[in-house]
């Protein structure tokens, strides 16, 4: 006699997830390298789905165990999942930016799948973890590490077509040529006024790819495809914009609850200093950011040891480094 | 003097340099980066233990296993404080509030020109009704002759950097006043005993400490998940007058502004100790904390009470990982001169021999609470500081301060006016690029005459 067991809904839901992730995240990435509309809009709302999905996941398994799922590896990498594919879904919308659907979705579905392996089932939280800020903090902090994830994937997206054009001949990326500050007359059709603007600032700022996507370069046809460097360096800022105030919140909400729960704000435990790094990262990154020479191709590095340092706070520590918040035994 | 001079301008010239200030902040996360991967406050072994010798002595020797505490972390962060003071008055301040000067239109990458018919005053209006409609601060000034209207968009936003370094200042002025005026601590109540902590004109009587504990089983085992610490406690302040209150994990209780926390618990023992079948008062009235020794008089011999163990496996004989009171058992390091003579573990009121007619019966466990207590008189400023530092995150990320150089000049075509637009940002003009298109065309849309307006000579369109 077989025996079935029905598979909990939160677990449905987390299966449908990563369905969807999955391919979506293949509607997306062939998407970015054909152009093809209708795989953008198979991509976007399978994107949606997942992300809704998750979110249901994470309700159910609360209505379920009665536990606040967020206080595990397994819960907060899934919330961090669903938040970087509902920032980017956010940021898509408004900016355009579907090109990068594909890997957001894709990085997404690997720390969903890799947060599975982390189900330990279901455990009552520890006192020092029994706190309302846990309801407060942890979001914050996740929501953080997810819209740093979204700049990430656009840094390197960004350092690719930099480099791309600079492969192919006279360092002129991120330049603005003559051409493209020349103003540029705009025929309005009107007898009452013309007006005369200034041609886009940045749509001209990687020549070497625009002439070798007319040739057929492929590679250069995708990279084409992208916005400017300087619309994507734009991008990145306001991606980076949503995570560093997300994360100084986070930061003050975790030093709140350590002077509830340990005595102190702040005690250097090694969680708390790897955020404070991150921090200091993206410190350096808005900083950067305000001098003309130094935004582009170098600011978008710091962005990108920006994401491996928050890699380094949400992994590295948690599972190496013994501490308040590890998940060593 | 003229040395001295430019010593101090290039020390003005250095430290309001940003790159200067990422220079620094690379420092520090340097810094922050060796206080995380190397564990903090161990004993000197411990380094040895871990790392090669010659890594260990390094670790040692820069004091990089207290790092946060070390003059250069303290230093770096000083740093960055005068460099944010410099930068502020010499940089920020005068970058931030720019006058109101004309500038040469096309030189600017944002600009545009749009011909507008009418006469001057009107199209001045009109210009003026634009920008004044959708929130935009016009200001109207003269120079050589010609008049420049000047729009600003989320000026006082200007202030937003300002903000957020005064945050960190403040932040940085909290913690200073903590080391300067607060102090911390932690004490051990044993249960039905009281700890007088002078410092903070408080004492605290453990009457009940108890603990939670839920066994769950999980696919890697059996964990024992804590779930509740709770110390019933009688406190008195400066006034004397005793209240009885609980302390919890995350429940602190504040006695005289400073605050008491549930940190951590363990076990105390008393020992029956008998010589030839009679108790010896002296040592079998003594509490026992862990790791406290039992000396046997007349003898060499010492009893160390090394841990209590709140369970011991039924199977095994030894400890269990079961943190509940279920075969509780004591054990005990016994050592003679010196020389260590084995470890025993003693189930309670059972016996341990140690010749000569010395027995010893681990009698009664006692519970012993630890409280950890801090007064921190800087914490309202850090929490000001760090709301302030928010704030002007959030102020300078999302309100884009933009001003609009507009002038009007005389065109060549009778009654017609070429507007020269051209607009500044204190993020460069990227961040700007969208929205300014948009403007200028809602602009140059908003300047046509109203109706239908494709054949409209001009003298119609304009009366
Ligand atoms: C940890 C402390 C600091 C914090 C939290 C901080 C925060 C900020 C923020 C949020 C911005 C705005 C960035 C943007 O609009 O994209 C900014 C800009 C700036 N910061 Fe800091 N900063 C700090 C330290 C410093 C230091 C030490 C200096 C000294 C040189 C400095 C100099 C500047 C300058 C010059 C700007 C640009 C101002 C402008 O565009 O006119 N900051 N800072």
């Amino acid at each position: 006699m077989i025996s079935t067991h029905p598979m909990p809904l939160d677990e449905v839901l987390m299966i449908i997830a990563l369905c969807a992730y999955v391919v979506g995240a293949l509607a997306l990435l062939a998407y970015f390298f054909s152009r093809e509309e209708w795989l953008k809009h198979l991509g976007i709302p399978l994107a949606i789905a997942g992300c809704v999905a998750q979110f249901a996941q994470l309700v159910a398994r609360f209505e379920i165990t009665h536990i606040w799922p967020l206080l595990n590896l397994y819960g907060s990498l899934s919330l961090f999942a669903a938040m970087s594919v509902a920032i980017f879904i956010v940021f898509a919308f408004r900016y355009k930016m579907w090109f990068a659907g594909g890997f957001v979705l894709a990085i997404a579905a690997l720390f969903l799948a890799y947060g599975v392996t982390w189900n330990e089932g279901t455990m009552p939280a520890v006192p020092s973890l029994q706190s309302y800020w846990a309801k407060i903090h942890v979001p914050l902090v996740v929501s953080s590490y997810a819209a740093f994830l979204v700049a990430f994937v656009l840094s390197c997206l960004y350092l690719a077509k930099y480099y791309y054009e600079r492969s192919l001949g006279p360092q002129t990326a991120g330049l603005r040529t003559a051409a493209a500050t020349a103003p540029g007359q705009v025929d309005l059709g009107s007898m009452q006024s013309t007006m005369v603007l200034t041609a886009p600032l940045v749509s001209k700022d990687t020549p070497n790819i625009a002439a070798a996507a007319a040739s057929g370069n492929a590679m250069a046809l995708w990279l084409n495809g992208l916005p400017s460097l300087a619309q994507i360096d734009v991008l990145i800022y306001r991606v980076v914009a949503v995570g560093l105030p997300l994360l100084t919140l986070g930061i003050i909400t975790g030093a709140m609850w350590a002077h509830e729960a340990w005595g102190a704000y702040w005690q250097f435990d090694p969680k708390e200093t790897a955020a404070l790094l991150s921090w200091i990262v993206y410190a350096i990154y808005m900083h950067l950011h305000t001098r003309n020479s130094w935004r582009g191709a170098r600011s978008a590095w710091v962005s990108v040891f920006g994401f491996l340092s928050i890699m380094f706070c949400y992994f590295g520590v948690n599972i190496w480094i013994s501490g308040m918040h590890s998940y060593k035994m | 003097m003229q040395m001295v001079r430019s010593l101090y301008d290039d020390f003005l010239r250095t430290f309001s340099n940003v790159l200067f200030a990422v220079c620094l902040f690379i420092v520090w996360g340097l810094f922050t980066l060796v206080g995380v991967v190397v564990e903090q406050g161990k004993d000197a072994s411990a380094y040895f233990g871990a790392y090669d010798a010659p890594i260990a002595r390094l670790i040692l020797r820069l004091n990089a296993d207290n790092i946060y505490h070390t003059p250069y972390y303290v230093g770096i962060i000083g740093l960055i404080l005068l460099s944010l003071a410099v930068c502020t008055f010499k940089r920020v301040i005068p970058a931030r509030l720019p006058p109101l000067r004309p500038v040469k239109i096309d030189k600017i990458p944002l600009n545009a020109s749009v011909t507008v018919r009418g006469d001057e005053a009107s199209v001045r209006r009109r210009i003026e009704q634009f920008f004044g409609s959708r929130g935009w601060q016009v200001r109207k000034r003269e120079f050589g002759g010609t008049e420049w209207t000047f729009a600003d968009k989320h000026n006082w936003a200007r202030r937003g950097v300002l903000v957020a370094h005064v945050g960190f200042v403040i932040i940085a002025a909290g913690t200073t006043l903590y080391w300067a005026r607060g102090f911390d601590g932690e004490t051990a109540i044993v249960a039905g005993q009281t700890s007088d902590i002078p410092k903070a004109n408080a004492t605290i009587r453990l009457d009940k400490f108890s603990y939670k504990v839920q066994p769950i089983l999980t696919k890697s085992g059996m964990v024992y998940q804590p779930i509740d610490y709770v110390s019933h406690v009688t406190v008195a302040g400066r006034d004397g007058i005793p209240k009885r209150k609980t302390v919890r994990v995350n429940h602190p209780i504040d006695i005289g502004g400073t605050l008491f926390y549930q940190s951590s618990y363990g076990f105390a023992m008393r020992f029956g100790v008998t010589h030839d079948g009679v108790r010896v008062p002296a040592l079998s009235d003594r509490v026992y904390m862990t790791g406290d020794s039992l000396q046997i008089p007349g003898t060499q011999r010492t009893v160390e009470f090394a841990q209590f163990v709140p369970t011991v496996d039924r199977q095994t004989g030894q400890p269990s990982a079961d943190p509940r009171i279920n075969d509780p058992a004591v054990a005990l390091d016994v050592s003679d001169a010196g020389q260590a003579l084995g470890a025993a573990l003693v189930p309670m009121h059972t016996w341990i021999d140690l010749g000569g007619g010395w027995r010893v019966t681990p009698r009664e466990y006692l519970f012993v609470s630890g409280i950890q207590y801090r007064n921190d008189p800087g914490v309202p400023l850090v929490g000001i500081g760090a709301f302030v530092l928010l704030a002007g995150l959030v102020i300078s990320f999302y309100l884009l301060p933009a001003r609009l150089y507009v002038r009007v000049d005389a065109n060549e075509h009778a009654n017609a006016w070429t507007v020269g637009l051209a607009a500044t940002t204190v993020k460069g003009y990227d961040m700007f690029e969208t929205q300014f298109r948009e403007l200028v065309a809602e602009f140059e849309r908003s300047m046509r005459p109203p109706g239908p307006t494709a054949n409209l000579t001009l003298a119609e369109a304009t009366s």
